[in-house]
């Protein structure tokens, strides 16, 4: 009994297809072939730009996966008995595009750091130089691996904590298939220039739009699956999942307004300039941290983690306050990317006293973590997953204090332009997002994939080192060099002239680079070596109905609201 | 609400619902949550009183302090200057000689200059003031316009082919191009150039044609370059018999540099730089070639 | 608290309005301010255009991505001021869709770097960086002295930026090819045109050294040479807050 099963053949997709009902499998084809014309219509509109590349990549994608359907177009109809399970076939795909994307964007994350250690790493390529490859790799690891690593989770928990299966067996395709179109085109974009510069906002404005539809969707799945609830209380991750959904559709909208060229350009120009624009960009920018980083995996640390410690979370009234807190508090923050700069000092005022109050709820949440795991601390020891989701706890309570220190005028003043800012970013990034992930998937594997564990325990511990050592090495050269490089800039001799150049600040960084992309390499080779171990238990042989912590699907149809 | 169970670990009940297995538990929120809260808000607070913070429609409040940053830039700007002026009055007061025959203040010259001049000119001079293909070398002591202080110091206020309303003008006439030569004249021309004992590589040329390369420079190039070939300072032509080159010394980039001629670009620095720090630069960049000598 | 919560918490629709109205308030109160308080863009009467080659540039600036490397802005602290020029104000982004402030420095600022190099300079240290300076770690971008320019589409360009709110002329919009011909090509038929449209002050030069070609290079080379000239705001202001002497 494989239906369903991502593990034999062709990885399954054709199983996968073969559940979905006839009327999905027109329906997607439908789709399918509707954004294909879209494809087509963006390739001839664009012939000289682009945004015609664009356009073939999008009919190329669309016309592949009509094969993919057609493949099993005349399968029999799936059993009505599927109703009565979670739907997990999108969750499955997402977690292994979730590992592929952070295979790519680390490595050109250690490609960009490279670059900056041995800069004719480009081989005169345009495509291969800094400013392209940088945004590419944020993007890859943000939404690549991040936003897959979110999609894939938020529909695993929300089935669970809803107690009702997700409302169609298409909209969760249309939105995991629809996002990593949008990432495919947003990085191969960057390769050929294609960028509106914001950051992290940086794919261009048919994706932006194609973004929008897509997150509707997923909204919809979301509220419409919350309807369908079993259960008279709305868990506290779907609150974190539902404010992710939900502001960073806000953030996205406004910051992304902008006009094209033409519709064969994929140039646009934003409606707000200068110190507005500075301004929305920045809102955009830190609320991107604060709602897709931060909230988006607090919402999967708060199923995974008291689920794998199983323990109660620490706090109820706790999470209240810190949930509100968060969302309230930060979207007040974002100025104090903007300090001493040309922007109003009272908005810089008020983006540093709210990035203060802020770290309250932050260690809140960081705090009712940890707290969680009283009575379960033997398991952290002895469980390399359980370890991963309490690091990420930590590193997180580390990365809020170091923000919101940072967010202090005077200290900004030093640390802004340096390499303190990516040094507490990575801090976030490695030590909180993807540990956070990789201890969530850790877990999820041997659930989605009804195996009672994982393919190797000591390669969950190998994988836990190498990201440790990997980030503890990245942030320590990223505070060295930031620290020098900001004193260098505003050290003076006693005679009152500046004692350095920018040049010899520069050359100070050049060992710090080299660290960085070594402890980068190691954190990389984590990735790869949890790829590994996640490929081997998805090919390793199912158990026959293993008794699964993540399983009470008996009870799924049949259980009333309580 | 639902009473739950009692936690035996932390002796707190729960909530009394559970998501597929996951209870909370009704735990207070700690004193010291509320307590931060509290004292991080009284922080915004009086910050807000003393700053500017909020906006009002088309205003916005300016704060007890009356802060505003950019006066406040301008105001550590000034007492910096203002205590600079300790020694750059002096700098500004005394004559180059005199300037030059104070250590202790050759001594902070050479410190103020150092950084400033990476900053601002080793882009094109080099971080030691060697220069590179197309741009002269500061510390060999070939100057185009010549090595007096003052004459520096007019440099950087003018600049040489720059934007400068009264910028110095020169010019390498591209005689090759432009067609003033043929190209067998470009070659006799280039092999006297060589002969004269600069360039990098020996002339292979027969020595009537470096006889004929002497006419044609006599006829076109002694206007600017001087008889002796040694350069003419009042019009930025360089000494074309010693070893330094500004385009290179081999035969082809002579040859280029008279096939396509040259007009080096030095910007002005009267606007970015004052004009002490112009002074303190034109000291630094002497002392460069002071120290080489 | 937590009993009021209890309640929230079990209607979805009325949590989604919690959450956006919850999370509106901030944005609104730090963004919608900047349009109406009068003083946030200071006014200036010299504000010049970006030409249609300087645009050209700005965007190619942007599709490099230069600003990863580089800021744009000028902070309000001495060591900045002494070591950048003065600080940057608002009004000198007034007419950046998007702006390109930047939030990194791992070259130095460039808010200020029009002029302070000459063209020569910024083509060669384009072309290769450590042909001029030996330490650094900025690429190389040779391409854009290889690839033409795209000047077909200038008007429509600058059609957009008017849409956004940038005072281009009709005259302008219709001329914009020329005039970016013009602009890199001194003695040629076009050079009278963009100085007339864009006033005395245009820089008209082959900026890639060779009048008789049209690159990527001569428009980048352009912004660069004008940033920091659109307005002399920012140094008159400079100049009067310079004590008496
Ligand atoms: C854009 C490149 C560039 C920068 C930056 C630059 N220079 Fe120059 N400088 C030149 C060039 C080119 C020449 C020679 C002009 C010529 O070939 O006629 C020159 C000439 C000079 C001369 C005249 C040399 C002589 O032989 O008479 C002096 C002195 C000088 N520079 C000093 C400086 C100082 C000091 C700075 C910094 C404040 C500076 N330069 C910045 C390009 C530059
Ligand atoms: C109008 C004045 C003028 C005339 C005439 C002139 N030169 Fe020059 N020459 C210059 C100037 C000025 C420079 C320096 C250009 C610069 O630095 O940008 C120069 C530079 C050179 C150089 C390059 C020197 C170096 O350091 O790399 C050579 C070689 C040269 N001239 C040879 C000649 C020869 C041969 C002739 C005659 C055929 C000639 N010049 C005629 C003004 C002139
Ligand atoms: C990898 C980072 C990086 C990127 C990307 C980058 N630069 Fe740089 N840039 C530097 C560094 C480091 C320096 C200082 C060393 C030097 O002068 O090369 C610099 C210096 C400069 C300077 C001289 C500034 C001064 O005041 O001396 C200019 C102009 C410049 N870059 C323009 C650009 C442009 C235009 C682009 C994009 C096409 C670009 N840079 C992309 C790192 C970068
Ligand atoms: C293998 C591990 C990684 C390496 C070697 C790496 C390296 C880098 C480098 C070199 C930069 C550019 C810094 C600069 O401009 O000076 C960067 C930027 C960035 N990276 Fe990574 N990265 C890694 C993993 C990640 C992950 C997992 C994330 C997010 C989940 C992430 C998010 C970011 C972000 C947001 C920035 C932009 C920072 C800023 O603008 O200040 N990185 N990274
Ligand atoms: C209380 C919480 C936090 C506060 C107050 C905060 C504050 C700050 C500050 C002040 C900066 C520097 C801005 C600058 O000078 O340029 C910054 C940058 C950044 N932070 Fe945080 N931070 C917080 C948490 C986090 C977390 C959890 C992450 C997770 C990954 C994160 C990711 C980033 C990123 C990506 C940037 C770089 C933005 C850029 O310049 O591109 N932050 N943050
Ligand atoms: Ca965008
Ligand atoms: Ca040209
Ligand atoms: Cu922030």
């Amino acid at each position: 009994m494989r239906v369903g099963v991502l593990c034999s053949t062709k990885w399954g997709t054709l199983d996968m297809v073969a559940q979905l009902t006839t009327g999905e499998r027109q329906l997607a084809i439908v789709v399918l072939s509707l954004v294909a014309l879209l494809g087509l219509a963006m390739a001839a509109a664009g012939r000289a730009d682009p945004i015609g590349v664009h356009g073939f990549i999008v009919l190329a994608i669309c016309c592949g996966l009509i094969f993919v359907v057609l493949g099993a177009y005349y399968a029999p109809e799936p059993s009505p008995e599927r109703l009565e399970h979670y739907y997990d076939d999108p969750s499955k795909v997402g977690i292994v595009l979730t590992m592929a994307w952070a295979v790519v964007g680390m490595f050109l994350g250690v490609w960009v750091a490279s670059l900056l250690a041995w800069p004719d790493l480009t081989f005169d390529a345009a495509w291969a130089s800094f400013g392209r490859l940088r945004p590419a790799h944020t993007s890859a690891v943000i939404f690549g691996f991040g936003g897959n690593a979110l999609i894939a989770t938020s529909f695993h928990v929300l089935q669970r904590t809803s107690r009702a299966r997700l409302p169609d067996q298409f909209s969760p395709w249309f939105v995991l298939i629809g996002y990593n179109l949008f990432c495919v085109v947003a990085a191969t974009g960057y390769f050929m220039g294609v960028t509106q510069s914001k950051e992290y906002a940086e794919p261009e404005w048919y994706a932006d739009i194609w973004l929008v539809v897509v997150w509707v969707t997923y909204f919809a799945i979301y509220i419409r699956t919350l309807a369908r609830r079993k259960e008279p209380h709305i868990y506290v991750a779907n609150w974190y999942y539902m404010a992710f959904i939900l502001v960073v559709a806000i953030l996205h909208i406004v910051n992304n307004l902008a006009v094209p060229v033409s519709f064969g350009h994929a140039k646009s120009y934003s409606v707000f300039s200068g110190v507005q624009d500075a301004m929305v960009q920045w809102w955009y920018g830190h609320n991107a941290v604060a709602f897709f980083l931060t909230a988006g995996f607090l919402g999967m640390m708060y199923y995974y983690l008291p689920k794998r410690a199983g323990r109660p979370i620490y706090s109820y009234r706790l999470s209240i306050i810190s949930f509100w807190g968060i969302t309230f508090m930060y979207m007040w923050a974002g100025s104090h990317h903007l300090l001493y700069t040309a922007l109003p000092q009272w908005v810089q005022t008020l983006g540093m006293t709210f990035s203060l109050i802020l770290l309250v709820p932050s260690w809140a949440s960081a705090g009712n973590a940890l707290a969680t795991l009283n009575g379960a601390w033997h398991k952290v020891r002895d469980d390399a997953t359980l370890r991963f989701m309490m690091a990420a706890a930590v590193f997180y309570g580390l990365t809020t204090f170091e923000g919101s220190f940072l967010a202090i005028r005077p200290v900004n003043s030093l640390s802004h332009y340096t390499d303190w800012t990516v040094g507490h970013v990575h801090a976030g990034a490695l030590g909180w997002v993807a540990l956070i992930t990789f201890g969530s998937i850790y877990c999820i594997v041997p659930w989605l994939w009804k195996r009672e564990r994982m393919y190797s325990a000591r390669l969950v511990e190998v994988h836990f080192w190498l990201a440790i050592i990997g980030t503890v090495i990245y942030v320590f050269a990223m505070w060295n060099s930031g620290i020098i490089q900001g004193l260098m800039w505003r050290t003076y001799n006693e005679n009152g002239t500046l004692t350095y150049s920018f040049v010899e600040s520069m050359v100070a960084m050049h060992p710090y680079y080299i660290a960085r992309a070594f402890g980068g390499l190691l954190f990389l080779m984590g990735a790869i070596v949890g790829s590994y171990n996640i490929w081997m238990t998805i090919r390793g042989e199912a158990e026959v109905a293993p008794e699964s912590a993540d399983l009470p699907e008996p009870r799924l149809a049949s259980a009333p609201g309580e | 609400m639902e009473v739950g169970e009692r936690d035996p670990v932390t002796g707190q009940l729960t909530t009394g619902h559970e998501w597929n297995g996951i209870k909370e538990l009704y735990t207070p929120v700690p004193r010291v949550v509320i307590l931060f809260l509290v004292l991080t808000t009284l922080f915004a607070v009086g910050y807000w009183i003393l700053m500017p913070a909020w906006p009002l429609g088309r205003t916005y409040t300016k704060g007890l302090l009356g802060v505003d940053q950019k006066t406040t830039v301008e105001r550590q700007v000034e007492e910096a200057t203002a205590e600079r002026a300790l020694w750059t009055k002096r700098i500004d007061e005394m004559d180059f000689p005199a300037i030059r025959a104070d250590p202790a203040l050759m001594e902070t010259v050479r410190e103020a200059g150092a950084t400033l001049f990476k900053d601002n000119c080793a882009a094109c001079h080099g971080a030691r003031g060697t220069g590179g293909k197309g741009f002269p070398d500061l510390t060999a002591a070939a100057w185009l316009w010549g090595g007096n202080p003052e004459t520096i110091v007019e440099t950087l206020r003018v600049g040489i082919n720059s934007a400068h309303d009264e910028t110095r003008v020169s010019q390498m006439l591209a005689f090759g191009r432009d067609g003033i030569l043929s190209l067998a004249q470009i070659n006799d021309v280039r092999a006297y150039v060589q002969s004269l004992g600069g360039s990098t590589e020996p002339t292979v040329a027969s020595p009537e044609a470096v006889s004929r390369g002497k006419e044609v420079f006599v006829a076109n190039c002694v206007a600017c370059h001087g008889e002796d070939a040694k350069g003419k300072q009042d019009v930025g032509a360089p000494d074309l018999t010693d070893a330094n080159w500004i385009y290179g010394g081999d035969s082809q980039s002579i040859h280029t540099s008279i096939y396509s001629g040259h007009q080096g670009q030095m910007p002005s620095w009267e606007q970015r730089l004052s004009t002490t720090q112009r002074k303190i630069l034109a000291l630094y960049v002497l002392s460069l070639s002071e120290k080489r000598s | 608290m937590a009993e009021f919560h209890r309640k929230i918490e079990r209607n979805a629709m009325g949590f989604v309005l919690a959450i956006v109205v919850v999370a509106s308030i901030g944005g609104f109160v730090e963004i919608a301010p900047l349009f109406t308080i009068d003083d946030t863009v200071e006014n200036v009467q010299d504000m010049r255009l970006y030409t249609p080659l300087e645009q050209a540039g700005r965007d190619i600036y942007t599709r490099e991505g230069c600003y990863a490397c580089h800021s744009q802005m000028i902070r309000t602290l001495r060591d900045e001021v002494e070591r950048y020029g003065p600080y940057s104000l608002a009004v000198e982004s007034k007419y950046d869709h998007p702006m390109l402030w930047g939030s990194k420095r791992t070259g130095p600022d460039l808010a200020r770097i029009g002029g302070k190099y000459s063209d020569a300079w910024q083509v060669a240290h384009l072309i290769n960086p450590r042909d001029v300076v030996p330490e650094s770690v900025m690429p190389k971008y040779g391409w854009l002295q290889r690839n033409a320019l795209r000047i077909d589409d200038l008007g429509e360009h600058l059609a957009a930026l008017r849409d956004v709110g940038v005072p281009y002329t009709d005259d302008m919009i219709a001329n914009a090819t020329q005039d970016a011909l013009g602009q890199a090509a001194p003695d040629g038929d076009f050079a009278a045109g963009v100085v007339k449209r864009y006033g005395q002050a245009t820089q008209v030069r082959a900026f890639d050294g060779d009048p008789g070609t049209i690159t990527e290079m001569d428009a980048l080379v352009a912004y660069l040479q004008i940033m920091g000239h659109l307005t002399d705001a920012a140094y008159k202001q400079a100049a009067a807050a310079e004590p008496a002497k």
